[in-house]
């Protein structure tokens, strides 16, 4: 029995040897992209860098972050570059002092308003949060008022700002609003609107008809829409509130250089190509806009800021589990 | 001394070694070290991340969870899901193992084979189909004109919508546990007691009952665990219902991503752990108050005739079984053939795109299917070759630190998928000493596995100890043989068929085991649960789909290799073998 455990012992310590990988130079991608749209940047990247050896992981934000917190308290985060959700989540860690800054060349083609000022995450995309509804229903919504509106009651679902980093800008976006505010919270919990967990779920269940509205982004509305999924997206009257995926390099990265092309590359033209063939919206200012959305000047962004965000956040969600009876 | 043992009984944590000479038993601890170091350092090394604020040793992780009163309210909710769940599951499980085991019913082979599948099933995608089917866009409901209206209230939204798929989800751990019990069953025993005059309701309350109530108490306690550390089913339907328990408590921490995150997700964590510490060791007093030993396998098993009652018996439990089998597997079949989420599936426009894509374009499916394969299977065997030693042990040499292994193995078990993966991270990405990682190569899957699934290769082969007669090892010490002799000649081959079974349990629970490899894998260590997750949870509801479909026909498949092959192996191997 012994030499069986043995045997065992050994076949299971040969196979935890460590793959080792032997490349010129490396870079540790950590992203939050759907799994395909991941692997075009990284094969763009490559083709553009073939002596960059690409090691990436794809994840949703929140699980890619606990990875990341699990490697930072355990002594050894292995990421260079970050390219994950939304900038509240980067400007904590740039307060943590978790992120190094690089003024990337490409910044002068950016809004002001779309990167640090002090080079420390810029953004890549604009993903924008609007009306997505079930097209079997009477009359369409144009404007998030609409959704608070009694004829609504109970039709409405949303993610929540408790499981998703996008809802919770959503809800900073808004609640700063001076024409929303916490008044157009209070009055969609009035209206019995369902928080539930992230923009999946809420796609899901205006898709398949059990909630005909809801509030989601934008790719995921216009992708279902051009495959054949019954329902339509509307960008708001008051605007739309957004996140914009930005990319940041880590304060201990092993491979500093590499992780300066790639940021490079993303903000270049070609990167945002990339972007826009993916059918996001690119955040370079002087690039087209893929199909189905429309022109970038009808596109009313809401007024946004992180470090207030980041700042409000914990205060927000309490306020916002109190109004929804949410635990 | 032998008589004074056996008058003595058999009492777990209590009883004094009945056999077994001292130089064997110095070697006995050794086998708690594997044990140790793959289920408890990283639960303990988690544990430190609660305890300490910034490298300094603190209680303040445990005070703000613990004062918290969402905390309890999270774990009242699970206690209460588990609990229903646990009943429903035992409802349906111990009827069904009853009737297949101790009746005359026909088509068992069929009837149980069809029953072990719904495990097999990923539980967020039993959740997304009885949503779906009873939601307005049911294909199903549709087609009998009776969907209900566009947002009409979803009734699963609920914590007995929980409790009831959780039930069912975990309906075959009770059925498993109970069946291998029941094979043991002395038919002389039963016709003994009939000849004394007890009939009906006697003969199941004072023969069957406690004659399977080890199989019993052992399928309810897993049944809990299990249903304690589910994240899926309370995900899917308590989110959207405002119904928080523990596991999803835990992952709206991690979405929050603080700094203290991890130092709050560890205290939750521990307080998982100790309901289900507290719940298996309920389990264990009630258990430590029996003693039905049974000699060896029992040649004929008991045959109840059912008589004109049989054909209504039969129609109820395939109606059962049609309800939690075809179901959810009709809609998971749907869902993988809509041209489009959200499109009504007809013959008109139904594609099989999904399963193209899957399967010849994207090259992480098979990659996966094969990383599955190898880590299912190597964690089963090694799992086996690991607990036949330690069941012996823990049954037949209880002392305290036998006691506490037993309970601790549990806490892996009962943990969400995605705080194991956190623990094991922490210990494994940087192994002390000899500066080894294992982190970013299947080797950390491996060991989580090994964490996680110990409980289950583990208590089948202890239930079937705790049911041998010493008498019979006595007999081989008394001619000379020692441990080895004893352990190879008489344990081992009365053991074989339950640490068979448990290691086929563990491979197909590992098959498709979603959420601790979530956190762990890396690029080109995807496991089957990563790739429908990560399809899912970008959109690619359709694609999940298929890839689920296909991870269920594979199951099917080999399940029917080791049904055909059951007859060369021996009786009890294959656990749903009649």
């Amino acid at each position: 029995m012994m030499r069986n455990v043995l045997l065992a012992a050994v076949a299971s310590a040969a196979m935890m040897l460590p793959v080792v990988g032997q490349a010129a130079e490396k870079l540790v991608l950590y992203t939050s992209q759907p799994n395909q749209d991941a692997q075009t940047t990284v094969d763009a990247f490559k083709a553009a860098y073939p002596d960059i050896e690409v090691e990436w992981v794809r994840d949703g934000t929140t699980k890619l972050m606990a990875k990341l917190r699990a490697e930072i308290a355990a002594g050894d985060p292995r990421p260079d570059v970050l390219l994950i959700a939304d900038t509240v989540t980067l400007e904590g860690m740039k307060g943590e002092g978790l992120l190094q800054a690089y003024k990337s060349p490409e910044a002068s083609a950016y809004e002001a308003a779309l990167y640090d000022a002090d080079g420390y995450y810029y953004s890549t995309k604009l993903i924008t949060t609007g009306i997505v509804y079930n097209t079997g229903v009477e009359k369409a919504p144009k404007s998030w008022k609409d959704l608070s509106d009694p004829a609504m009651k109970n039709q409405v679902v949303m993610p929540s700002p408790l499981y998703s980093g996008a809802a919770l800008i959503h809800l900073s976006t808004l609640t700063e609003n001076k024409e929303l505010g916490w008044d157009y919270y209070q009055a969609l919990a009035a209206n019995e609107a369902r928080a539930q967990g992230g923009n999946g779920g809420v796609f899901k269940a205006v898709a398949s008809g059990e909630k005909p509205y809801g509030v989601v982004v934008d790719f995921l509305a216009i992708r279902g829409k051009a495959e054949g999924s019954p329902v339509d997206f509307v960008f708001p009257t008051e605007g739309v509130t957004y996140v914009t995926e930005p990319v940041a390099i880590m304060k201990d990265a092993k491979n500093v250089d590499a992780a300066h092309k790639f940021v490079d590359f993303v903000l270049s033209n070609k990167g945002q190509e990339l972007v826009l063939d993916m059918g996001y919206v690119p955040a370079r200012g002087d690039m087209a806009l893929p199909e189905g959305f429309p022109a970038r000047s009808d596109i009313k962004l809401m007024d946004f800021n992180p470090a207030v965000a980041l700042e409000q956040a914990e205060a927000n969600k309490k306020k916002f589990a109190d109004i929804f009876g949410a635990e | 001394m032998q008589a004074a043992s056996r008058l003595r009984g058999f009492m777990p944590g209590f009883a004094s070694p009945t056999v077994g000479n001292r130089s064997s038993d110095r070697l006995l601890p050794w086998l708690l070290v594997p044990v140790f170091v793959i289920s408890i350092l990283p639960i303990a090394r988690l544990a430190i991340e609660g305890v300490f604020v910034g490298g300094v040793p603190s209680t303040d992780y445990i005070r703000d969870v613990l004062g918290s009163s969402t905390t309890w309210r999270a774990a009242a909710n699970s206690l209460y899901t588990a609990g229903l769940g646990t009943i429903i599951s035992l409802l349906i499980g111990g009827a069904f193992a009853f009737l297949v085991a101790l009746t005359d019913i026909r088509a068992k082979a069929v009837l149980v084979f069809c029953f072990m599948i719904p495990m097999m099933i990923p539980p967020q995608i039993t959740a997304l189909a009885w949503v779906q089917l009873t939601g307005p866009s049911s294909a199903l409901l549709n087609a009998l004109g009776m969907a209900p209206p566009m947002g009409s209230p979803q009734p699963f939204y609920s914590a007995e919508g929980i409790a009831l798929l959780l039930g069912i989800q975990h309906a075959s751990i009770v059925f498993l546990t109970l069946r291998a019990n029941l094979r043991m069953l002395p038919r002389e025993q039963i016709e003994a007691a009939r000849l004394a005059g007890a009939r009906g309701g006697r003969l199941w309350w004072q023969i069957i009952l406690p004659l399977t109530s080890p199989g019993l108490i052992a399928g309810t306690a897993m049944a809990f665990v299990t249903a304690l550390g589910n994240f899926g089913i309370p995900a899917m339907l308590g989110i959207p219902a405002n119904y928080s328990t523990l596991p999803t408590l835990i992952y709206q921490k991690l979405a929050g991503f603080g700094p203290s995150v991890l130092g709050e997700v560890s205290v939750l964590a521990m307080l998982i752990g100790m309901i289900a510490i507290l719940g298996v060791a309920v389990h264990h007093r009630l258990l430590g108050k029996r003693d039905y030993r049974l000699m060896g396998m029992v040649g004929r098993p008991l045959d109840i005739r059912l008589g004109a009652r049989r054909t209504l018996v039969e129609a109820v439990l395939w109606a059962v079984l049609m309800a939690i089998l075809v179901i959810p597997l009709m809609a998971l079949v749907a869902t993988a053939l809509v041209p489009a989420f959200g499109v009504k599936l007809s013959l008109a426009n139904y594609s099989f795109d999904a399963f193209y894509e899957v399967l010849f374009v994207q090259p992480s499916t098979i990659r996966a299917f094969h990383n599955s394969f190898m880590l299912s299977v190597g964690a089963a065997v090694t799992l086996v070759a690991i607990c036949l030693p330690l069941a012996y042990v823990i049954v037949r040499r209880p002392t305290r630190l036998t006691h506490m292994v037993n309970l601790l193995v549990e806490v892996p078990y009962a943990l969400p998928g995605v705080v194991l993966a956190i623990a094991c991270i922490l210990l494994f990405i940087r192994i002390p000493v000899i500066d080894v990682s294992l982190y970013g190569t299947l080797a950390i899957i491996f060991v989580a596995y090994l964490a996680r699934f110990l409980v289950i290769a583990l208590r089948p082969v202890m239930n079937s100890f705790s049911q041998l007669d010493p008498a019979l090892e006595e007999a081989a010490q008394a001619c000379g043989a020692g441990l080895g002799r004893r352990l190879r000649d008489i344990l081992l081959p009365l053991a074989a068929p339950s640490a068979a079974a448990g290691a086929l349990l563990v491979f197909l629970t590992a098959f498709n085991e979603l959420t601790v490899s979530a956190l762990l894998w890396s690029a080109g260590n995807e496991t089957l649960g990563v790739l429908i997750f990560n399809l899912d949870d970008s959109g690619d509801t359709v694609l999940a789909s298929a890839v689920a479909v296909l991870v269920v026909l594979v199951v099917i498949a080999l399940m029917t290799g080791f049904q055909l092959a059951s007859r060369r192996l021996p009786k009890g191997v294959v656990p749903w073998q009649t």
